[in-house]
């Protein structure tokens, strides 16, 4: 295995030396800086973010997904930091390298100390990996929270962990993990000594980390107010207070936006963000999200859920293959999404490491229906129902309302139609997300089902996402088939970063061709700002990055 | 009297049993709060130990008696998405911001609701009447979600942040709520002050009164108004029970962190004890505002006595 070319898939040492460089000179320039491309600036402004919803914990272990991300990650940051496309940037770690096949070695930045003092060294990660991995923690007398993600079942071939030095820590695999650095290096790290001696729950409710803002202030259900960390070893923000103000209604924070008072809102509903681009006192900006939204249909062998003895109607590739290409993606792009959507035939985002293009599931219902007729599904009766073997094709499609916006309500029906227009059966159900959950928990979704849902990722590798149909999850309900399985397996074992980039091509090109999913769009979050605002640019993650942005005087 | 209050404070508690009982029982029926605990790529394995964490692996009788042990010392346990007792969580959101917004729009809904109901009553099918009953109609008929939403386009955005658009902390953000509360009773309590009225001021000692040259005021509020109290009271005091617990959504609207908010969150994540303390609360609240209201018909009709 050659270890140059695994170089080339972690960030190169010259242009992190630049970067390094770029944010010290940053430092000492933040509390000087009065101007941001020539406008004038406020440093003690404060930028009010209206906000949809509340996060449930601050504890990264508790969970990471939706809103929360956004919140957690102002205060604590990860090893791997991540830049407006979703590269790969140093955060916490200045660089990260394999060991050999079967380790990965981190070398930490030196000087950075959470916001109550504590140095932030090799004994953090570890400890830090303790949680993750939940072992050693009888060591630490701590009695840890339910997480969210179990690494130790994710990833059953991380060893053990060590440092090698005050600021390096190495982590061996019984087998070689390419995606480590990723896996690792985006959980945010909490403070060693603070979480020893005040338990975990101050993990949660006293947030104490190394990121750009120090929580002040927590009001639950109402809002977060944060003050710049004036020793933050990056650049320092441009404005001294940040606040999270919590407002459920999407009508409500526009209106809040246009009276003045808040500076910017989250998730603007695609039908508003043409009418505000309008307005010049506003700013529209929006980017590529992970968010995937998909129809899922249950292609599982009987033996893998409360099947009543039947396999899963949609287990013929075919029969999926025809589902996607009856759908009109752009259609649903532009029309109710208004362009702030992407159609995406890869089961990867595109902005994820390792995404390679596919080629689009062309709108093409002749071809659909001639796929539906070579799998055995005919119009019979000449009623334009589909059957085989006595048996209609018919959908029973679980769709969770008012849980993923206005949007994705909309796209559910609209999909049914065009399923039914090529003689599928479509019986669509409305249901609350728990009762979702609950079904593909309990695996009783019908042997003839399927469920509208969406999928993102805290990661940046693809290998997050082509992962989700490999062992049974919630989500799983097209398990690989044996040859795929064991591409998936070949990408995880090849350290090579061109010869996996290629291995996870040829799996996206398989995966897209075994179509286990409809896939319908990839989210472009959308977010307005006041004309006071400058430089916010969204992330391709699922929080707000403030590093940068800066308030006009 | 006395007598009266133990009869009915121990059918209360009865009341108050049954309603957790029922939601103990019902929010169980609705799904798993396990699933939300873990990503969406957990296993079988996953979701068992989150249920084991959180007690649910265990008998539903068991978990039921625990919760009848645990509930008088109010013990709901931890809020499955916040991580904290349920119960100071609910009393928290409660109070002030629930309580304070419902007294306020309550308030709103009484001192207003009199005069427009006695004017509209006194000047029968004149300009004031029809323009009362029509603006009852109008706000009666209003969602207020869409009522909230336009009050503060107009008082936020239109007339530059006149009122505040969201938030808690001074009078000028209870208005915009608590006015969109209100909107409803109000109309209500207009309507039903006129409707009584009209009636009353049709009885002889009305007209007994008038003949004796009684001032048309005392004739107005102290005879007439009185005798059209009982309703109102009946009604004043199930609003305001509405209000306390009915504020989900204007509270969503205007961002207001009360208890409504909490309750909606709780529904959809499956958080069972912040349901269980939640509904406890509001059960707790109707069964003292009706023994309240029962006591206040009392002290407005010598005729009633309570035994």
């Amino acid at each position: 295995m050659s270890h140059s070319a695994i170089r080339r898939q972690r960030w190169t040492s010259a242009p992190c030396l630049v970067i390094a460089l770029g944010l010290l000179i940053g430092t000492a320039r933040a509390a000087d800086q009065s101007s941001v491309d020539g406008v004038a600036i406020d440093p003690d402004a404060e930028l009010v973010v209206a906000i949809p919803d509340d996060t449930n914990n601050m504890d990264p272990r508790i969970g990471m997904g939706s809103i929360r991300s956004s919140y957690i990650r102002q205060v604590y940051e990860s090893l791997v930091d991540v830049d407006p496309q979703g590269r790969a940037l140093p955060g916490l770690a200045l660089s990260w390298k394999p060991a050999g096949d079967l380790a990965w070695e981190f070398t930490l930045r030196r000087g950075v100390t959470f916001h109550n003092g504590e140095p932030f060294n090799a004994d953090t990660v570890l400890f830090n990996l303790d949680r993750m991995f939940r072992k050693n923690l009888d060591r630490w007398g701590i009695k840890d929270v339910a997480a969210g993600t179990s690494f130790e079942k994710v990833y059953p071939m991380v060893a053990r962990w060590e440092k090698t030095g005050d600021y390096t820590v190495r982590i061996h695999t019984s087998e070689p993990v390419p995606n480590l650095w990723d896996a690792i290096g985006r959980e945010p790290l909490v403070p060693r000594e603070y979480a020893i001696k005040n338990g975990v729950e101050a993990v949660n409710e006293r947030p104490v980390g190394t990121g750009p803002w120090k929580m002040v202030a927590w009001k639950r259900a109402d809002s977060m107010r944060f003050e710049r960390n004036e020793s933050y070893w990056g650049q320092p923000p441009l404005f001294k207070r940040l606040r999270f103000q919590i407002i459920p209604e999407a009508g409500a924070r526009l209106a809040a936006l246009r009276a003045g008072q808040v500076g910017l809102v989250d998730a603007v509903p695609p039908l508003d963000a043409g009418v505000l681009s309008h307005d010049p006192a506003l700013k529209v900006v929006s980017g590529p999200q992970k968010q995937s939204c998909r129809i899922y249909l249950n292609a599982r062998p009987k033996d893998k859920f409360d099947s009543g003895g039947k396999d899963g109607l949609f287990a013929d590739q075919r029969v999926r293959l025809a589902l996607n290409l009856a759908v009109n993606k752009e259609g649903i792009v532009q029309k109710i999404f208004h362009g702030y959507a992407l159609a995406n035939a890869s089961p990867v985002s595109t902005v994820s490491y390792g995404y390679a293009a596919q080629e689009p599931y062309a709108y093409d219902v002749k071809r659909a229906r001639a796929l539906l007729a070579e799998a055995g599904w005919k119009d019979s009766g000449g009623d334009g129902v589909l059957r085989k073997d006595g048996e209609t094709l018919t959908l029973q499609l679980l769709f969770p309302a008012k849980h993923y916006g206005q949007g994705f309500d909309e796209m559910t029906p609209a999909v049914a139609e065009m399923l039914k227009a090529v003689g599928v059966q479509v019986q669509i159900k409305p249901v609350d997300f728990g009762t979702l959950l609950q079904t593909v928990t309990k695996g009783t979704l019908p042997y003839n089902g399927g469920f509208s849902s969406c999928r993102t990722s805290n990661n940046l590798d693809a290998d997050d996402f082509l992962r989700d149909w490999t062992a049974i999850t919630l989500i799983n309900w097209a398990p690989y088939p044996p040859e795929l399985a064991e591409l998936y397996r070949t990408t995880r074992r090849e350290l090579d970063a061109p010869k996996r980039l290629k291995l996870l091509a040829e799996l996206q090109h398989r995966v897209r061709d075994w179509a286990p999913v409809v896939a319908i769009y990839q989210e472009v979050r959308v977010y307005a700002t006041s004309a006071r605002v400058l430089r916010f640019t969204p992330l391709t993650e699922l929080n707000m990055d403030f590093r940068g942005v800066a308030l006009r005087k | 009297m006395r007598g009266y209050l133990l009869r009915r404070l121990l059918h209360g508690v009865f009341v108050v049993w049954g309603v957790v009982t029922a939601v103990f029982f019902l929010v169980r029926l609705t799904g798993d709060p396990a699933s939300f605990l873990v990503d969406q790529t957990a296993t079988q394995e996953d979701i068992a130990h989150a249920r084991h964490l959180l007690g649910l692996d265990r008998p539903l009788r068991v978990q039921y008696v625990d919760f009848l042990l645990a509930a008088p010392r109010g013990d709901f346990g931890m809020s499955i998405r916040e991580k904290r007792p349920a119960m100071p969580l609910v009393l928290e959101h409660f109070w002030p911001a629930t309580v304070e917004l419902a007294l306020a729009a309550a308030v709103l809904a009484t001192v207003l609701a009199v005069p427009l109901g006695v004017i509209a009553a006194t000047r029968k099918d004149r300009t004031a009447d029809h323009a009362s009953r029509l603006a009852s109609l109008f706000l009666q008929s209003m969602p207020s979600f869409w009522l909230g939403l336009l009050l503060i386009l107009l008082f936020a955005v239109e007339l530059h942040g006149l009122l505040p658009a969201y938030g808690t902390g001074t009078w000028r953000h209870l208005v915009l709520p608590a006015v969109t509360l209100a909107a409803a009773p109000l109309a209500q309590n207009a309507r039903l002050i006129r409707a009584g009225m009209l009636e009353v001021l049709q009885q002889d000692y009305v007209r007994t009164a008038r003949a004796k040259g009684v001032s048309e005021g005392l004739v107005l509020y102290r005879h007439a108004l009185r005798n059209t109290a009982i309703p109102f009271i009946t009604v004043s005091g199930l609003s305001l029970g509405f209000m306390l617990s009915g504020t989900i959504i204007v509270e969503t609207v205007f961002s207001w962190p009360g208890l409504g908010r909490l309750i909606v969150q709780a529904v959809p994540g499956r958080d069972f004890p912040v349901i269980q303390a939640g509904v406890f609360v509001f059960a707790l609240i109707f069964v003292v505002l009706n023994v309240l209201v029962d006591l206040l018909y009392a002290v407005v009709d010598p005729r009633v006595r309570l035994s």
